[in-house]
Order: structure tokens, then C-alpha cells, then sequence
């Protein structure tokens, strides 16, 4: 039963980042954008932890570690931006 | 459920990668280049591939990401009255070259399902052979012991990056600064915790590189995105010169990699032979040094760097 | 399936939920400051939730401290990034409004 609910765990998972892609698209701001990546870094965590324990591959909870200590890297990136006026 | 998980990812990758190239909006586009690398990390993940997951999530999320906005903003401050928005151009042959060119992938794909690895399978020679090296993991097997010649060069060529990169800087222009004045005091506080831990998590995966997923690559590009951290917060600003440990930094993997070779043909081993694990891990470790240098310098563009104001 | 499995199933599902409801506060909500507030609350409690439920699954002790340093990072990360991003964004919308040019 576990062994279904994870892969069904993923899906989920992966059907929320399809929907966190619509505010990509749409901004309007930058900073809005740049949210929903932030969105989409910690599902993706989220999914690698779960694929870990559902493929039995333990190495993938580190490539979740590089991915949640270098996420600030990014948004440190981005504040240094100078401040525009996005189009929509 | 499984199949669901892999066609997701496939189609996700698909439409991410048609969104980044065919989009108008550059911002948009970076944004959209991001999520492909993280899509891009579960495709590996999907394939039993951790080491290249890896490698994306220190890449993509250390260092392209962060190297494509400060591009971005580069721009903007060279031309801030145009706007980021790049009219779209459309060929007729864009739409029967996209069909052509997936035929053609999707030929390929049907006819790799199928295949057998023959019996003298480079990959099978590897896994046989592995236990005499005395490491667990067959990439690091591959990379130092059974293609060892490629490695070297594949450092030398990183080393020859920097170089061009220093080739096409004009000579004397000082460095672009790559922090904004303006910062938090919570910006401190988490240097002084991700800092160190990246160091602690490079020095894992260094060692684990011997028998799990890990490596040079992975851990010096774990450190390159600290050092980048660094850099975008103004604790090390870009300088003209480069310094003497940065040197050293930048030439250990070559040249440690080569010494190591070298002597071992004196006591009548093979060129570039592996003469104990305790070699492996020492060439590891100065590739991961080299590797982390040369990243970082092309990150900033710069000669070199030194300590920031504060 | 033995109680430490329906323990974690329950563990995993809360999790899925905090994740949707911070999806939908990222599309529903009115603005940027609305929209920081369901991403990163809602998504930490997910996250804390699914490194719950399998380290629950999981049983070990190793891979449970594991699981526990990066939530810990992720919400050191997420706390940082939202406040730049927020501060950024508050920057931007006072330097439109003093322009008062730009019209949405």
C-alpha cells in the first residue's frame, strides 16, 4: 500500500509544480517570479526525498541537501537586481 | 504510477525547454531556466543517476542561475531604456525542423530499448573489474583508474577556460562590482551558517566519492557556490590580480594529477597508474580545489579575488 | 500494513495538503506580500510534515537526522529569501508610486 501512496505522493507533487508554473507565466512583478521558483525549489526537495525512500536510493537525499543549502544562492542573485518596472 | 512520474517529468522538460527559447520575456525566461534545471535534476533522479543529480543541483542551483541574473542585470544597466523583451522571429522551418529533429530522437530512443550490452561491454569490464581498485563507486572507478587520460584533460581544459575567458576580458578595465550596497543584517546570518556547512557537505561528498554517489566535481562545485554566495554579498569582491593561492588553487588538480602519474612510472608501474586509494583521494581532493577555483573565477569574470570592505 | 505505516501515510497526506494549500495561495492571492505568506509557511509545514512522515517510514536514525538538517536549511533558506524578495518587491512598488507614471 506505502509502495503506491509514494509514487502517488510524487505525481501530486509534480501536478502542484504544474500549476505554480501559471504564475510564472503570468508575474506580474518579478519578484513574483522569482517566488515561484522559490515555490518550485522546495517541492522539488520534496519530491526527491520521497523518490529516495521509494527507489531505495539513498544518494538522492543529498542531491536535496546541495538543492536547500544553494537555494538562498538565487535570491541572493536576484536582489541584487536593480529595481525595474516589470511588464505584465 | 511509475510511468505517470516519468511522463510528467518528460513533458514537463519538454514544455520548459520550448518556454525558455521561444518565450518573449527574458526575465521569464530565466525564471523558466531555473525550474528546468530542478526538473532537470528529478529526470536524472528518475534515472538511478545521483551523481548527475547532483551535479545539476550544485550547477544549476549554485552557479548558472545566479551567473544568468547578474547577466540580466548587467544588461539592464548597459541599456536601461530598452526593454527586456525580445520581439519573437518565427521561420517557417522552425515547425517541420521541431518534427524532423523529435522523429529523429524518438528513432533512436526505439531503437536503444531493446539493446543488449554485448559481452565485451565496456560497462560490464568496469563492474568486474572494480574490487581490484579497492573503490565502491564505478564513476569514480572510471574517472581516476579506467579512463584516467580523459580526467587529466578534462581538468587541463577547465584551466584553459579560465584563460580564454581571461583572453576576451580587456586588459586593465576594473572588475564590475556583483553585490548591491544595500543588505540585511539576516544576509550575515546565514553566510555564517550555509558557509560552513557547504564546506562540511563538500568534504562528504569528496569522501563519499570513494564507494556512493560523490566526487571531485560534485564537491568542488558545492564549493564554487559558496564561494559565490560570498562574492554576491560583497565578502569577496573581484580584483585584476591573481593571487598566489588562487594559483596554486588553480593549478593543483593539473599538476598534482600529472606528479602523481609521473612518479609512478619510476617504480615500474603504467603511466598515470593508481598506486594506493590514498592517491585516489588525494588527486580528488586537489581536482576539487582546481575545480571549485576555476568556477568560481569564471562566475566572476574576474583575475582574481579578494576580501570584501567590511 | 502495521501502524508505523499508517502513522507516516497520515504524516505524508497532512504534508501533500500544506503543499496544495500553498500552490493555491500562489495562484489565488491578490498580490506579491500575500503570495510570499502561503508559499513559505504553507510549504515549510508541508515539507516538515513529508521529512516526518519519512523518516517515520524510513527507521533510521541516520537518515532521520538527515531529513531533520534540511528542513532546518530549507527554512533558514526560505525565511531569508522571502524577506529579500519582499523587501525588493516593497522597493520596487514605492519607486513606481513616487514616479507615479507607470499604471497598471
Amino acid at each position: 500500500m506505502i509502495d503506491l501512496v509514494l509514487p502517488g505522493l510524487v505525481v501530486f507533487l509534480l501536478l502542484n509544480l504544474g500549476a505554480g508554473l501559471w504564475r510564472v507565466q503570468r508575474g506580474p512583478t518579478a519578484a513574483d517570479r522569482m517566488l515561484s521558483a522559490l515555490l518550485f525549489g522546495t517541492t522539488t526537495v520534496a519530491v526527491l526525498l520521497v523518490m529516495a525512500e521509494w527507489m531505495g536510493e539513498p544518494a538522492l537525499r543529498n542531491v536535496a541537501l546541495l538543492f536547500v543549502m544553494l537555494a538562498s544562492v538565487i535570491s541572493l542573485a536576484f536582489v541584487g537586481l536593480p529595481r525595474e518596472d516589470e511588464e505584465s | 504510477m511509475s510511468l505517470a512520474v516519468d511522463l510528467l517529468i518528460a513533458a514537463a522538460l519538454i514544455g520548459l525547454a520550448v518556454q525558455v527559447v521561444v518565450g518573449g520575456v527574458l526575465f521569464r525566461a530565466i525564471v523558466l531556466f531555473i525550474v528546468f534545471g530542478l526538473t532537470m535534476a528529478l529526470a536524472w533522479a528518475r534515472l538511478a543517476a545521483p551523481d548527475l543529480a547532483m551535479a545539476e543541483a550544485a550547477i544549476g542551483a549554485g552557479l548558472t542561475g545566479a551567473l544568468m541574473l547578474v547577466a540580466y542585470r548587467r544588461l539592464i544597466e548597459i541599456n536601461p531604456d530598452k526593454p527586456a523583451r525580445t520581439e519573437r522571429r518565427r521561420s517557417v522551418l522552425a515547425l517541420p525542423v521541431a518534427i524532423l529533429a523529435s522523429a529523429l530522437v524518438a528513432m533512436i530512443g526505439l531503437a536503444a530499448i531493446g539493446l543488449e550490452p554485448a559481452p565485451g561491454f565496456a560497462g560490464r569490464a568496469v563492474m568486474d573489474e572494480l574490487d581490484q581498485t579497492g573503490l565502491g563507486n564505478p564513476i569514480t572507478g572510471v574517472l581516476l583508474v579506467f579512463r584516467n587520460l580523459d580526467t587529466l584533460l578534462e581538468i587541463a581544459v577547465l584551466l584553459a577556460a579560465f584563460a580564454a575567458a581571461r583572453a576576451v576580458t580587456v586588459p586593465g578595465a576594473s572588475p564590475l562590482p556583483l553585490s548591491n550596497r544595500s543588505q540585511s543584517p539576516l544576509v550575515g546570518a546565514l553566510l555564517a551558517i550555509i558557509v560552513p556547512m557547504t564546506v562540511l557537505v563538500a568534504a562528504h561528498l569528496l569522501r563519499a566519492g570513494g564507494h556512493a554517489p560523490g566526487g571531485a566535481f560534485q564537491a568542488g562545485a558545492v564549493l564554487a557556490a559558496s564561494g559565490v554566495l560570498l562574492a554576491l554579498t560583497g565578502k569577496l569582491v573581484p580584483s585584476a590580480e591573481t593571487g598566489l593561492l588562487l594559483r596554486l588553487g588553480l593549478l593543483a588538480g593539473l599538476v598534482g594529477f600529472s606528479l602523481v602519474g609521473l612518479i609512478v612510472t619510476g617504480f615500474g608501474l603504467p603511466l598515470l597508474a593508481m598506486p594506493g586509494i590514498w592517491a585516489i583521494y588525494a588527486i580528488e581532493t586537489a581536482m576539487m580545489l582546481s575545480i571549485a577555483v576555476a568556477l568560481l573565477l569564471l562566475f566572476t569574470g574576474s583575475a582574481g579575488l579578494r576580501r570584501g570592505a567590511d | 500494513m502495521s501502524p508505523r505505516e499508517w502513522l507516516s501515510l497520515v504524516l505524508l497526506i497532512a504534508g501533500a495538503g500544506f503543499y496544495l494549500a500553498g500552490t493555491m495561495g500562489m495562484l489565488r492571492f491578490p498580490d506579491v506580500f500575500c503570495r510570499l505568506h502561503a508559499l513559505t509557511k504553507a510549504d515549510n509545514l508541508g515539507l516538515l510534515l513529508i521529512c516526518s512522515g519519512l523518516a517515520v517510514l524510513a527507521a533510521s536514525w541516520q537518515t532521520t537526522a538527515l531529513l531533520g538538517i534540511i528542513w532546518l536549511l530549507g527554512l533558514i533558506a526560505a525565511s531569508v529569501s522571502a524577506h529579500l524578495i519582499a523587501r525588493h518587491a516593497l522597493r520596487e512598488q514605492q519607486s513606481t508610486r513616487s514616479q507615479s507614471t507607470n499604471i497598471r
